[in-house]
Parts: structure tokens; sequence; C-alpha cells
């Protein structure tokens, strides 16, 4: 009789602990939520990832077109990009939170149908840390979203520790889009790299992601050159850059498309794309032996 | 004498109008003919037909005897000169060198022009009174002025044939004069001038007058022909009359509105 | 007569300065701002601003001089050289090869994906632009008609972007390439582009200028040039044909770069009274000129970054033209 009172009253105490989760989004606006979200509509890949990395993916009902990460995510409905979200079919889903990028546009639409929105976007390594807090904190368990960012972070600063002497601090020339665009000191995959305790070609006076004169990257003389394997292929034959060092001596690698995507998404699998740098920098510094 | 352009038969459908209903006329060199007539009679279309510039639908236009579609455009050009009547020419470029464009029937889109193409040149612009406006840009001049521009182009192209739809548009009343005088002196020369005509009074001074309503001719002859003047006056529904007024000493025809 | 052909040396002249001017400032701008200190950096002068400079020039040379073969055609002084569908064609090429190296990528192996795209992309954007025209002259029926080619045209223009549009929904990686190609850049304009380039201008410019007098005839009007025994349809055929090659190599190489084609003719026509043999002569002089310029712009101002070519050929040309209609009621 005593041990289910007992639990009657550890029942009756939780539940008011839970009675109202208030959040502030991205937009600076408030979002009351009375229950955990058991229907959860993700619109961004990054916020797709962050939920099922909270051990959530069993909630989500439907994601946007290009969210591909976990594989169990892919047979999910899906719900267009930016500019073509679906609002008749996520109306449809009835879903109790929907969680999208601030540049969304189906945002006001979505509200005014009566859906709950959460505006979300990182965009730098700080960024993921808060997001991570925020989603975990709609979901209802604030404890797991720091618990997930303790083990990215750890896990982040393990694969430093792989990266061999020989390559630390060297700088590295990041290469986002052929144009080109540089990722910057200041970017995500900058922080990424900072921690890792590389240096980088472009700094942070330049802005997150600058769109260089190609004569700067020659000029810079990088040591280390890192972008996507079809434009590192192509590099050689641009003007002037046969005499960047370190294509001629390969110090540089190249990322196949899947890696890609892991590297150019800001979100939990940060640590994922730690790893896949640092295993870079490892084969670089083994071939520097 | 053998007529320099003929045409036999001419029908034209134009958006479900006969815009010609059976035409047959022939012109002969040193005729001075004015075309007259109502709005929609058909002069514009007789003139572009006669030009080669469209086929009718039935009969045909001979040339110095030959199927007019059986000539070559650029000796065909050398031997017709059209002028149209709406000012679609528009362009930057100088006065002097649109005049010149009507030495292409001669040289060619590739040929180098001779000494001979600008006297021709000069002598149309001379004729027509642009020389002063030689280096002016097309776009830039008045209404006027640019018709005679356009007309100095016609008349530089010296050929046997002169086919002009209303080219007294825009000017004035001394240039009108000129441009007849010249037309006239043209044919006496041995050209073959047709000119559609809005101004009757004018018209009644060529040699030969095509008074044509819906599709049709419907009198051909000399203005002194009486019947042909009954024509006038009744194609244009008695909107005038056509009296006789002695000038100097001289008989002239001219048309008087009735009101 | 003296006087004109006394103005027209004079601008030709004058152009030629600007452009010889522009090509040393061309070889000064770099990374670090403009520099004149060629020898310290020869290598860098040598292998990547000197045939970004030239490739700029004759880049801008094909821009201007189709854009006046536009003007001239169509008797319109809005028209510009992306008017028969080339820059929806390229655009579409562009798209359909990103698209294509990203979602088959993994099929069809690293090594090919990445030989897809070095040549790729170059000669998709060239084929689409072709391809785009040769859809407006079906569409249209040839030539015949200048009003139902230019209306072609832009139904061709919005069909492939309409096309490129659905491609990028069902391949996104190609949306950013597409953006890049969109504003233009001669960020990598070697060696190889200037001969395409110099090629393209051999073959389009002489061939034009020999054609340039049916154009001066189209002034008249199309009834009043085939008065003057013009065969328009054969020569119009052949000017689109030179407009399209002309413009598919410059956007192959550079990207759309907007304004240059508009605006160079309307320049020369500014300063001197020509009929079209100097005025396409002219218009591709003045579009070597103009997009030099940007060019050099947008390497110097926020070096060592860079603003897009196209954004700067659009602030100067659209200042350009915003002066001259303040300046005048009419062109």
């Amino acid at each position: 009789m005593k041990r289910w009172l007992l639990l009657l009253l550890a029942a009756l105490l939780a539940a008011p602990a839970w009675a109202q989760t208030v959040l502030v989004d991205d937009r600076g606006r408030r979002v009351e939520l009375a229950a955990p979200p058991q229907r959860i509509v993700s619109l961004l890949p990054s916020l797709t990832e962050t939920v099922c990395a909270l051990q959530a993916c069993a909630r989500l009902v439907g994601t946007d077109r290009f969210s591909n990460w976990p594989d169990s995510v892919l047979a999910l409905p899906k719900l267009g990009g930016l500019e073509d979200t679906q609002i008749e079919r996520i109306v449809s889903l009835k879903p109790d939170l929907v969680l999208a990028a601030g540049s969304s546009r189906a945002i006001d639409r979505l509200e005014a149908l009566g859906l709950r929105v959460v505006a979300l976007e990182p965009k730098s390594l700080q960024d993921t840390q808060r997001v991570i807090g925020k989603v975990a904190l709609a979901l209802g368990d604030a404890a797991a979203g720091a618990a997930l960012w303790q083990r990215l972070s750890t896990r982040i600063d393990a694969a430093a520790a792989r990266v061999p002497a020989a390559v630390r601090g060297k700088k590295v020339y990041f290469e986002v889009a052929s144009a080109p665009y540089a990722a910057g000191e200041v970017s995500f995959i900058g922080e990424t790299l900072a921690r890792l305790g590389m240096g980088n070609a472009v700094p942070a006076a330049l802005g997150p992601f600058p769109k260089l004169n190609p004569e700067y990257v020659v000029r810079v003389q990088p040591d280390i050159v890192m972008a996507a394997a079809t434009a590192l292929a192509e590099m050689p034959s641009r003007p002037g850059w046969d005499g960047l060092r370190a294509l001629r001596e390969h110090r540089a690698c190249g990322f196949a498309t899947e890696r890609w995507e892991v590297l150019i998404r800001p979100g939990p699998r940060l640590a994922e794309a730690a790893d896949i740098l640092a295993e870079c920098l490892v084969g670089l510094g083994a071939k520097a032996r | 004498m053998n007529a320099v352009l003929q045409a036999e038969g001419l029908m034209l459908q134009l958006g479900g109008q006969r815009a010609l209903d059976g035409v047959s006329v022939a012109f002969r060199a040193g005729e001075w003919v004015a075309v007259v007539g109502p709005n929609g009679a058909g002069k514009s279309t007789l003139l572009s037909l006669l030009a080669g510039l469209r086929a009718a639908d039935a009969g045909r236009v001979q040339l110095q005897g030959r199927a007019l579609a059986d000539w070559p455009a650029r000796e065909r050009a050398r031997q017709l000169a059209w002028l149209s009547q709406q000012g679609e020419a528009d362009g930057d470029i100088a006065a002097r060198d649109v005049v010149r464009l009507g030495r292409l029937p001669r040289h060619g889109l590739f040929g180098a022009p001779d000494a001979a193409d600008e006297a021709a040149v000069e002598r149309a612009m001379v004729e027509t009174e642009c020389l002063a406006f030689a280096g002016r840009r097309l776009s830039q001049l008045s209404g006027g002025e640019r018709q005679r521009v356009l007309l100095a182009r016609a008349l530089a192209v010296e050929a046997p044939v002169l086919l002009l739809d209303e080219p007294t548009t825009h000017l004035d009343a001394p240039h009108q004069r000129a441009l007849l005088r010249g037309l006239a002196a043209r044919a006496r020369d041995g050209a073959a001038v047709v000119a559609v005509l809005h101004d009757l009074t004018l018209a009644l001074t060529a040699n030969r007058l095509l008074v044509m309503s819906r599709g049709r001719i419907q009198a051909d002859g000399p203005p002194d022909d009486a019947r042909l003047r009954a024509a006038l006056v009744q194609v244009f529904d008695g909107a005038f009359s056509v009296e006789r007024v002695v000038v100097d000493g001289r008989g002239r025809w001219v048309a008087v509105p009735t009101l | 007569m003296n006087d004109s052909t006394r103005a027209l040396a004079a601008v030709a002249a004058t152009l030629l300065l600007a452009a010889a001017a522009l090509a040393v400032f061309g070889l000064a701008a770099g990374s670090e701002g403009l520099s004149f200190a060629w020898g310290r950096d020869w290598d860098l002068v040598a292998a990547i601003r000197a045939p970004r400079t030239v490739g700029a020039l004759f880049t801008g040379a094909l821009l201007g001089l189709a854009g006046a073969i536009a003007q001239g055609l169509f008797r319109n002084p809005l028209a510009d050289p992306y008017l028969l569908g080339s820059a929806a064609g390229a655009g579409l090429g562009v798209v359909l090869v990103l698209a294509a190296g990203g979602l088959f990528g993994r099929l069809i192996g690293l090594a090919n994906a990445d030989l897809l795209l070095r040549f790729g992309l170059v000669g998709a954007a060239f084929a689409g632009a072709l391809a785009g025209v040769t859809l407006t002259l079906l569409l249209a029926r040839g030539t015949a008609q200048p009003m139902v080619l230019l209306l072609s045209g832009v139904v061709v223009g919005i069909l492939l972007s309409a096309v490129s549009e659905t491609v990028m929904l069902i391949a996104p990686e190609a949306l950013r390439g597409k953006q890049i190609f969109l504003l233009g850049s001669t960020a990598f304009l070697g060696w190889n582009s200037v001969a395409v380039l110099a090629g393209a201008l051999l073959v389009t410019l002489p061939l034009s200028l020999r054609f340039a007098r049916a154009l001066d005839a189209l002034v008249l009007g199309e009834a009043s040039a085939r008065s003057l025994g013009l065969e328009l349809p054969r020569v119009r055929l052949l000017l689109v044909v030179l407009m399209a090659l002309a413009t598919g190599t410059a956007v192959a190489q550079a990207g759309l770069v907007a304004f240059v084609g508009l605006v160079a003719p309307h320049i020369v026509r500014r300063l001197v009274v020509v009929t079209h043999g100097p005025l396409l002569a002219l218009s591709a002089l003045a579009g070597a000129v103009l997009l030099l310029a940007s060019d050099v712009a947008a390497r110097s101002v926020i070096a060592p970054q860079e603003l897009p070519v196209g954004v700067l050929t659009a602030v100067f040309g659209g200042l350009y033209l915003m002066v001259l209609l303040r300046r005048r009621g009419r062109w």
C-alpha cells in the first residue's frame, strides 16, 4: 500500500514539472508545449538529424525532401523543400510540433492553420549547441540535449587528439563551392578545424564564407587543401593553380558526396565531421613521414 | 508601245475581305499615273502586289513581259522602286546612309558603292532637299524631313518603274509641289511613275488616273475624260466636285469639297 | 562626311585607349588590391591575371557584338543577346550536368563524374545555348517573321527555365552551382578559355560585319528592305546563328553576365552616328571595355574577396542607362 502511495506521490510531483514547456525559438517567438510532442514534422535536415540523435526518431511523421539521415528517415513522407513545402500534407499529418528553418516561408502559413512551429537554424558551432538544447527541451528532455552535446564535444576532442603533430597548426584551405567560396575561420567548418588544432587560410576578417579571388589562394599557399572530390580533381587545371604546392605534393583531401554532406551540414553529426577531417589529417601525417 | 508593268486578273483576300477583286492594268514607260480612291479601296495592296512584295491569290503580274515571280530579287529591285505608305522606318543611322540604301539593288549586299552610286545619292537628296540634314540620325528628323529622306531613297534606285504609296505624307506644300514636278519630269524622261495620292487636286495633275473602289478599278483615263471625273466624284459619294479653274491662262482641274 | 569619319575614328581610338588602360589595371588587380610589382608576382600575373584580363576583353566583345546584332535584327533598343533562349538553354545545360554529377556521381564512378564536371559545364552551357536558339527557330518556323521569332524566344526561355527549376527540385545540389553560374564569373578564365573566345570572335566578327548592311536595310522596315532585293529570311538566319555562337561561347566561359550586350551598342550610338558595320565593331569594343572595367572593379573593391562580375556590369550598365534617360527624353 505504502509503495503504491509513494509511486502516486512521485507521479503527482513529476507531473507539474512537465506541466508546461516554454521555449523561445530563433525568431524570438515564445512557443508553449503542454506535453512532449509525439508527432513531429521536421523541415530542415540538421533538425531531423538532431531529433534522431536525441533518440526521438520514432516520433517523426514527416520530413523535408533533403533529410536523408539516418536511413529510417528515408521511409517518411517527404514534404517538399524550402520553396515548395506541402502545407496541406503537413496539416493532414496532424503534427503537434513542426521544426523548421527560420527562413522558411511556410512558417506563417502553418501557424495560421493552428500548428505549433519552432524555428531553429544552426549556422555555427555555438548555434549547434544551442539548437540541440532547444530541440531537446521541446522534446521534453532538456538533459538529453546537454548529454548529447557533451558526447559530441568529447568526440571532437578525441578526434583532435588523433591529429598528428606533423600536421597540427597547418593552414587549411577548405573550399565549399567553386567560385571559389571558402570556409573561413568563423564558419562552423572553420571552428571545427580550429578545435582540431588546425589553422585556416582564410582569416576571420573575411567572414564565414567569402567569395575569393582565386589568386589569393595561390598567393597564400595553404598547407592543406580540402574540397569535394570532384572539385579537387579539377583544381589543378585552374589558371595558375598548378602553382599550389599543396596540390602538387598531394597534401589534399577530396571528399565524396556522402561524407561531403556530413561536412557541410551543421548539426549533430559535427562529431562525425570532425572524425572525417581527422581521418584525412592522419592520412596526410602518415604521408609526411 | 509595250507595257513595262502589267497586271491581269489580280485577286486577293485579306482577313475575309476581297482586297482586290479582279484588277487588270498596264503601265507604259513615260506614264505618270495617280491612283486614287477611298480608304480600303485596295490601292496600297495593288502597289505591293505590283512590287512583288506579296503574292496574289489569282492572276499574274508581268514585268517587261516576264512573270514577276521569275525575276531574281535583285534584278527586280533594280527595275521597281517601291515606297512604303507607313512610316515604319526608324533607326539611328544617318540620313545620307538611308538614301544610300537605295543603291543596294545595284551593288548588292557585298558590293562596294562607286562614284556613280554616290552621284545618284547626291542627285536624289538634292531633288528632295534633304542635304541640309544629311548627317543627322533618321530617328531625330521631323515627319516631313524623314519623308523626304525616304523619298530620296526610293528615287536613288533610279529604277525605270516607280511605285510610290502616298509619297506626299507629311510634306508641306512647297515640297509637295517639288515632288510632283520631279515625278512628272521623270515620266517625261521615260520612267513609269505610279503614285497613290490622297490629295485629289494633286492627283488631277497627273496624265492618267486610276480610280479604285472596293478592290476594283472603277475608271482609268486622263483627267480630261468626263466619265473619269464623274466616276471619281461618285466613288467619293459626292463629297466634292471637280471644277475647271484657269490660272495664269492655263486650265486646271481642282477638287472642291461640297460642304 | 569627313566629320563623321573623324568622329568614328575618335570613338574607336578612345575605346581602344580605355581597353589598353584597363588591361594595365587588369594585370595589376590581384588579391592584394592594385599592385604594379609585376616582377615579383610574375607567375601570378602571367598565369592568372593576364588570361583573365584578355578573357574578359574577348567575352565582353562577343557579348557587345551579339547585343548589337540583336538590337539591329529586332529593331528594338531593348533587345539583348539572351533574347532567343540562349540564356535559359545555357542555364539548363549547366543544371543538367550538375544534377547528373550529383545524382549519378555514385553510379558512374568518381573519375567519370569529375571528367563530366571538368569539360561538362563549359560544353553543356555552350550546347544548351545553341539548343535554346535552335528550339526558338523551330518554334518560330524560321526567321520569316521577326515578331514571331521574338515571341518564340520568350516562350522557349520560360519553358527551359521551368525545366531547369524542376530539375533543381530533384537535385538540389545543382542549385548552388546554378546560382554561381547565373551571376557570371571571369575568375577561372585561363589561356585555354582565351583561345576558345578568340576563335569565336575570329569567326563571328568578320562574318557579322559582312552582313551588317542587311541590318541597315532593316531600318527601312521589312517590306522596304525586301523591295531592295534582299532575301531577308536567309540573312536573318545567318545573323541569328552568329549571335547564338557568340553568346553561347561567352556564356559557356563566363556565365550569364548581365547588361553588357544591352548597353554596349547604346554607348556607341550615343557617341557617334554610324551604320551597322562600324556599330557592330565598336559595340564589340565597348563591350570589351565594359566587362573588363567590371572585372577589374570586382577584383579590387573588396580584395581579396571578389564581387560577382555580373553585379558590377549591372551597376555600371544600369547607371549609364539612367544617365541616358535623364539627359534626353528619347534615344
